[in-house]
C-alpha cells in the first residue's frame, strides 16, 4: 500500500497520531512520577494518582495476547474480521483488528506490528486512517 | 442497623414480548411481587429501577402503570449490573433508616433495541476498532484454553447444563435441552464461541420488595429471606496488563460480600452467576473462589455444578438459558435465589439450600477490567 497525496486524517486523533509522511503511533499517557503507561490518554495516574502525565508515542511492535475471528458485529463493520489484543513493551494492552494474515497464521505470543491503514470515513466521506496489527516485526507503521 | 429482608418477588416470563414495553413488563413483575409479599401496595415507600437502554424515566413509567406514581424513584444504570445495583441502592435506603419498605425493579425490552452482538458504548476506543462483547469473551476463551488446556467440548458442557436447567424453568427464554453436538454445530459468532455459547437478546422484568426488621416483623408473610450482603465494585485501570483468564474484580467484590455476610465461599450452597457467555461462567465461579482456577471445566464434566451436584451453578438456566434482559438480569437472579431458598423451585429445586449467591458483571470500557460488578448473598 502506498502513501496517498491527500493529507491523511486519523480516525481517532486522541488515540492515533498520523503524520504527514504517513507514519504514526498510538498515543497514551506516561506518568512522570512513577513511570506507568496508560492507553488511552488519562488525566491522572491510576498507580500513584499523580496528575503529572505526559502524552507519549507508543512502540509499534508488541506481542499477541489473544485473538478471535468476529463473525457477527454492528453494521459499521464488515464481517468476518480478526480482533486481537497486543501487549506493547510500555506495559499497555491494545485492542485492534489484525490484518495481512489468515487466522491459522496466528499464535499467541507472536510479534505483531502496528500498521496504519484506511479505516472508515468521516461524515463528509473523506477516507480516514486507522490502525491494524500485522504479524511480524520491524514495521514502520506506514500506510 | 437493621437487616434487609426480601419479602416478595415477581418476574415476567423471559423471552420475546413484541406486544409489551419495558414499563409494561416492569409493572407486571411489580404487581406479582406485591401479591407474593401479600401486602397493601401503599406500604411501599420508595423504588429503584435498573435498566440500560430504555430511555428516560422508565421506572416512573412502571409506577404510573400500577398506581404508585408519586413515590420517590431513582433510575439506575450500571450496564448488566443495573438491576443488582438497584437492589443495592434499595437496601441501603433501608439500612440508612430512611425507609422500611422499598421495591427494586429491573426491566429491559431488549428485542426492540438490539439485534445480535452487544457492543461497548460507541464513544469507546475499543468500540471504534470493532469490539463486540462476544468478541471480547471469545478472546478470553481462547486464552483460557491455551493456559489451562480446556477443550472446546468441555466449554460446550456449560450451555448444555444451563439449557437443561432452563428447560425446567417455566419463565426461561429457552425451554429445550441441547447436546454438546448442538453447541459445536451452531453458528459461529466469534471464534471459538458459537451461538449456543451466547446469552440471547431477551425482554423481561423482575422485582423484589425489601423490608427492614421492623416492617418485616409486622408485614412479612413468613417466607422472607435475608439479603445478607450486596456488594458493588468498579474495575480499576491497571498499570500493567493483567491476566484475562482470572477476574480480580469478581474476587474483590466477592470478598466484600463474604465479609459483610460473615461467610466464606465454602458456605455457598448454590449460585447464579453472570454467564453472558459460556466462558464467562468459568471466569466468574473461579473469581468467586467457588472452584480453584483452571478446574471449573473439569468440575462441570463431573456434574459438580449441576442441580444435585456439589455446588449447582445457574439452576435458573442462567443468562444463557433463562435469557439476559440487561436491567432485569440482576433482579431475576435474586428472584431465583429467593424461590430456591423458599423451596418453591419445582423440578429444579436444590434440596436443603440455605445460602445462595448472585453475581453480575457488566460493561466494557477501554483499559478497565470490567465496569460494574455486584455480588449479593441471600441466607434463609
Amino acid at each position: 500500500m502506498s502513501a496517498t497525496a491527500a493529507p491523511a486524517k486519523s480516525f481517532r486523533p486522541v488515540e492515533l497520531e498520523v503524520r504527514e509522511d504517513g507514519t504514526g503511533n498510538l498515543l497514551g499517557s506516561r506518568c512522570r512520577s512513577c513511570g506507568a503507561h496508560f492507553f488511552p490518554v488519562r488525566q491522572a495516574c491510576s498507580g500513584c494518582l499523580s496528575q503529572d502525565l505526559e502524552t507519549v508515542r507508543f512502540s509499534t511492535e508488541g506481542t499477541l495476547y489473544t485473538f478471535s475471528v468476529v463473525r457477527q458485529s454492528t453494521p459499521d463493520f464488515e464481517v468476518p474480521y480478526i480482533l486481537g489484543y497486543v501487549d506493547l513493551p510500555e506495559g499497555v494492552r491494545i485492542m485492534g483488528q489484525i490484518g495481512g494474515c489468515e487466522p491459522d497464521d496466528l499464535a499467541l505470543g507472536m510479534t505483531m506490528t502496528l500498521s496504519l491503514e484506511p479505516f472508515g470515513e468521516d461524515v463528509e466521506g473523506n477516507e480516514l486512517i486507522g490502525y491494524r496489527f500485522r504479524p511480524g516485526g520491524a514495521g514502520e507503521g506506514r500506510p | 442497623m437493621t437487616q434487609v429482608h426480601v419479602v416478595g418477588v415477581g418476574m415476567t416470563r423471559f423471552g420475546r414480548h413484541p406486544d409489551s414495553d419495558a414499563a409494561d413488563l416492569g409493572a407486571a413483575a411489580l404487581m406479582e411481587a406485591i401479591a407474593d409479599a401479600d401486602i397493601d401496595p401503599r406500604l411501599i415507600e420508595a423504588a429503584y429501577c435498573g435498566h440500560v437502554f430504555q430511555g428516560m424515566v422508565t421506572g416512573q413509567r412502571v409506577l404510573a402503570q400500577v398506581g404508585l406514581a408519586g413515590l420517590p424513584l431513582a433510575n439506575v444504570e450500571n450496564a448488566c449490573s443495573s438491576g443488582a445495583t438497584a437492589i443495592r441502592e434499595a437496601s441501603f435506603s433501608i439500612r440508612a433508616g430512611e425507609y422500611d419498605v422499598v421495591a427494586a425493579i429491573g426491566t429491559e425490552h431488549l428485542t426492540s433495541q438490539f439485534r445480535g452482538a452487544l457492543t461497548p458504548d460507541p464513544s469507546d476506543p475499543e468500540a471504534a476498532v470493532g469490539a463486540t462483547m462476544p468478541g471480547v469473551y471469545a478472546m478470553r476463551a481462547r486464552r483460557y484454553m491455551e493456559e489451562f488446556g480446556m477443550t472446546r467440548e468441555q466449554l460446550a458442557l456449560i450451555p448444555v447444563k444451563n439449557k437443561a436447567n432452563a428447560a425446567r424453568n417455566p419463565l426461561a427464554h429457552f425451554r429445550k435441552e441441547i447436546s454438546v453436538a448442538d453447541v459445536l454445530e451452531s453458528r459461529p459468532i466469534a471464534d471459538p464461541l458459537r451461538l449456543h455459547d451466547c446469552s440471547p437478546v431477551t425482554d423481561g422484568s423482575a422485582v423484589v420488595i425489601l423490608m427492614s426488621d421492623r416492617a418485616a416483623a409486622r408485614h412479612a408473610n413468613g417466607r422472607s429471606v435475608r439479603l445478607a450482603a450486596s456488594a458493588l465494585r468498579t474495575g480499576s485501570v491497571d498499570t500493567e496488563p493483567t491476566s484475562m483468564t482470572f477476574e480480580p474484580l469478581t474476587r474483590d467484590t466477592a470478598r466484600d460480600a463474604y465479609e459483610k455476610a460473615g461467610i466464606g465461599p465454602e458456605d455457598v450452597d448454590f449460585c447464579e452467576v453472570h454467564d453472558c457467555f459460556s466462558i464467562a461462567e468459568v471466569l466468574r465461579v473461579e473469581g468467586l473462589g467457588l472452584f480453584p482456577q483452571g478446574e471449573y471445566p473439569i468440575a462441570v464434566e463431573r456434574g459438580e455444578a449441576s442441580i444435585g451436584g456439589r455446588l449447582p451453578v445457574n439452576p435458573s438456566g442462567g443468562l444463557i438459558g433463562k435469557g439476559h434482559p440487561l436491567g432485569g438480569t440482576g433482579v431475576a437472579q435474586v428472584v431465583e435465589l429467593v424461590r430456591q431458598l423458599r423451596g418453591e423451585s419445582g423440578e429444579r429445586q436444590i434440596e436443603g439450600a440455605r445460602v445462595g449467591l448472585a453475581h453480575c458483571r457488566g460493561g466494557k470500557a477501554v483499559g478497565i477490567e470490567g465496569a460494574a460488578c455486584t455480588v449479593q448473598i441471600l441466607i434463609r
